[in-house]
């Protein structure tokens, strides 16, 4: 049987002015110039002011950027995040492809069950996650320093996870809540994996471990560069987490200070909006960057 | 013969132009239409047991004034916070009367004093003799540079509150407490170890190094402070050294007479149930809030002025603290000033605001009125109104600067820091922590010079 395709005629395709998609396209346009493109020229404006509160401001050239490099604290803030980044990056990337693999091996029963357990952290907020993650980590009666104590006599209760070891916390937290959401990344990409390769790889007397290495990997390659680049993004726009899970601070030596942190700090508590819009746009030059660095590194591997 | 259908309605499908059109109607809808009238001088509040007070003053105000009529509205703490500065910063609409608490208002005096959001009610205040009505020290935390931008809700003066219980059935005697120090060497037998793991499961105080509000209290107790009289920071006061090094002595170590029980949390709440603590300082409200959530301490506590740093030194201090103020941009300030006499200055407020919330008035008139001087079944019998006027007075005036926050985070990294550097050093005595206190307090203050350095208004 023939397949007829439609074809619209060359009369109605004529009919539509030049103009058309301009009018569809408005919409869209008028919105993204006042949400998104005039407070983004308002914010690269801003950062080369200094603002005093309510209606006070004026020009400082490039002041605002030679001080954010003279600035311990934004220091501080960029140490924190590249930490907590590189930390959740080598943690969650290798646990979530294991528990993909894990998932994808046949026969394996409640696979969509588990699926579910793992992914479903990632379908609360992070405000929550702050919230219940405070309450794991009280000194004494919580759920981590109650169950370390109980195995470990030695163990002190009262430790401090949000005053001692703040970013550990922070990795802990973020690493429970994003798991399940990069498996399910890596689990999509495990089931493209051509089963005649890895089938034909077996035949040839291919071992588990060189299967994965040169037929698998391979294979998830632009998904797996793919999580670790929403990983550094995502942790560096870490705010909402150590904010609640903080209780509304950066902690103890500002031990959880993060660059989205200070940048609101700066802008919304101090007031200083001006330099917040600095520390932004270097916070957008920093991901730029990576991504472009992220795009030709995966080109080359291609 | 069909009729002819034009060639520029040929231009969209009869589906894109039903949504152009509906487009351009609900647009021009919008476009038209007047913006909801204002019902009223708006008021913004952000606490129900304040709604709930206000309520009858409110509508006695709107019906003596049919004109000029209150439109209270609550407005959840942060939204709050919000709607209020960026009204400010960017002239969106705001109310005409707000309740701020005081790390939001403080933020709003980070400009020049003539563009701050709050009308400047100084002359006010003094000419109609309200300075003398309001109790004294309660001004200062709505004044910047010598202006007073708000009329003080509260005084929030802070008492010690211990499980009776448990002192009396140790035998021991509250009253030969003067000082900190009577107050560690009294109670200490009380310290115990009750299931033999050589870790102590009573503590004599509530209180860590990262409680801010509860450390800058007790730095203000002791004469200490992190802003002068310029408001300039001043963090390296001797003063300053001598308080923190001996609050970590008391935070870290194993003789630490305190412990952790938050404030707002159910754990919090059971050890002050369980007894894991005995004493611990609260203000007016939050014993409004320990009336609420914790009736099974009912008749087991009482209250005492806090134990001072010194002999002969100040028994009390402050904590928290809610102004009404006016904003620049009511269209009619005479009627919001009027209102805000009115609610603030009203004795029926003043009943109804210790009844519902334990919070005590901060006009003095008022202290007089029975309700404040009535046993109280909750505190063992003793009349907490009058116990929390009695200390009133001696409350610590406080700085209000937008940097206040920061300054108390900047605080907490030192006695935290601090605190370190005892555990690593063994050392737990005051005398020997304070060259640390000092060399972390002086990091601290060149700090928050450099960041209000960046303010030309402000900048020391």
């Amino acid at each position: 049987m023939k397949h007829r395709h439609p074809v619209l005629p060359r009369a109605s395709i004529r009919a539509f002015p030049a103009w058309t998609p301009w009018l569809f396209l408005t919409p869209f346009l008028v919105v993204f110039t006042l949400f998104t493109l005039w407070p983004l020229t308002r914010s690269l404006t801003l950062s080369f002011q200094q603002t005093f509160g309510p209606g006070a401001s004026r020009y400082v050239g490039l002041g605002n950027f030679q001080f954010l490099l003279q600035d311990p604290l934004f220091w501080k803030a960029t140490r924190n995040t590249l930490i907590f980044t590189v930390a959740s990056v080598a943690l969650q990337v290798p646990l979530a492809l294991g528990l993909a693999l894990l998932l994808n091996r046949p026969g394996l029963r409640g696979r969509a069950f588990l699926r579910l357990v793992f992914f479903s952290p990632s379908l609360v907020g992070l405000v929550f996650v702050g919230m219940l993650f405070a309450l794991v980590f009280e000194k004494r009666t919580g759920l981590l320093n109650t169950l370390l104590h109980t195995v470990i006599p030695a163990f002190d209760p009262d430790f401090g996870w949000l005053h001692s070891s703040i970013l550990t916390s922070l990795v802990l937290a973020a690493l429970w809540l994003y798991v399940g959401l990069n498996m399910v990344y890596f689990l999509a990409a495990l089931q493209n994996v051509p089963a005649d390769l890895i089938e034909a790889a077996s035949i040839d007397g291919a071992t588990a471990w060189q299967r994965f290495r040169h037929i698998v990997l391979p294979e998830i390659k632009p998904v797996a560069g793919l999580v670790v680049l929403l990983s550094i993004v995502g942790s560096f726009q870490l705010f909402e987490l150590p904010w609640v899970l903080l209780d509304n601070s950066s902690g103890p030596d500002n031990g959880g200070l993060t660059l989205v942190m200070y940048l609101y700090q700066t802008g919304f508590l101090t007031g200083d909006l001006g330099y917040a819009s600095a520390i932004g746009w270097v916070i957008t030059l920093v991901l730029v960057t990576l991504a472009l660095l992220h795009r030709r590194i995966m080109r080359r591997s291609e | 013969m069909p009729p002819r259908i034009p060639d520029w309605l040929k231009a969209l499908s009869p589906g894109a132009w039903v949504m152009a059109v509906l487009a351009l109607m609900s647009s021009g809808v919008i476009l038209l239409s007047p913006p909801s009238p204002r019902k009223g001088m708006p008021f913004w509040i952000f606490s129900k047991i304040h709604e709930d007070t206000y309520g009858p003053i409110v509508s006695s105000w709107n019906g003596a004034n049919p004109r000029r009529p209150v439109d209270l509205q609550l407005i959840q703490f942060y939204a709050l916070e919000r709607r209020l500065l960026s009204g400010f910063m960017a002239g969106t609409p705001v109310a005409d009367l707000f309740e701020t608490e005081r790390m939001v208002a403080s933020r709003s005096f980070a400009g020049p004093l003539d563009r701050v959001g709050f009308v400047d009610l100084t002359d006010r205040l003094t000419s109609e003799g309200l300075m003398e009505q309001f109790n004294a020290p309660t001004f200062s935390l709505w004044t910047s540079r010598g202006r007073i931008f708000g009329l003080p809700h509260d005084v929030h003066p802070v008492l010690m509150a211990y499980r009776a219980d448990l002192v009396e059935a140790a035998g021991i005697d509250m009253a030969q407490i003067e000082t900190w120090d009577d107050f560690l060497r009294v109670l200490r037998p009380l310290m115990q170890d009750f299931d033999g793991d050589g870790r102590v499961d009573r503590y004599l105080l509530s209180g860590w190094s990262t409680n801010g509000p509860f450390t800058e209290m007790l730095l203000l107790q002791g004469g200490g402070t992190l802003f002068d009289a310029r408001e300039r920071p001043c963090f390296d006061l001797d003063v300053n050294v001598e308080l923190v090094a001996k609050m970590t002595s008391w935070f870290a170590g194993p003789d630490r007479m305190c412990t952790e029980a938050p404030e707002f949390t159910g754990s919090g709440h059971k050890m002050r149930l369980d007894g894991v603590v005995i004493a611990s300082l609260i203000p007016d409200w939050m014993a409004g809030q320990w009336k609420r959530e914790l009736p099974g301490l009912s008749g087991k506590i009482k209250l005492m002025p806090l134990p001072a740093w010194t002999k002969g030194g100040r028994r009390t201090s402050v904590w928290g603290g809610t102004m009404l103020g006016i904003a620049r941009t009511t269209p009619d300030f005479e009627a919001a000033w009027a209102f805000a006499k009115t609610l603030y200055l009203s004795p029926a407020l003043a009943d109804a605001l210790f009844e519902g919330a334990g919070i005590v008035t901060p006009v003095k008139a008022h202290w007089s009125r029975p309700i404040f001087h009535r046993p109280d079944p909750y505190f063992s019998g003793q009349p907490m109104g009058a116990l929390y006027i009695a200390q009133a007075p001696s409350v610590p005036a406080r700085v209000a600067s937008p940097y206040s926050k920061l300054a108390i985070e900047k605080l907490t990294s030192v006695l935290v820091a601090l605190q370190e550097y005892a555990q690593n050093a063994r050392q737990f005595r005051p005398e020997s922590l304070q060259p640390e206190a000092r060399r972390l307090l002086q990091g601290a203050q060149a700090e928050m010079l450099r960041q209000i350095g960046r303010n030309r208004f402000l900048a020391p």
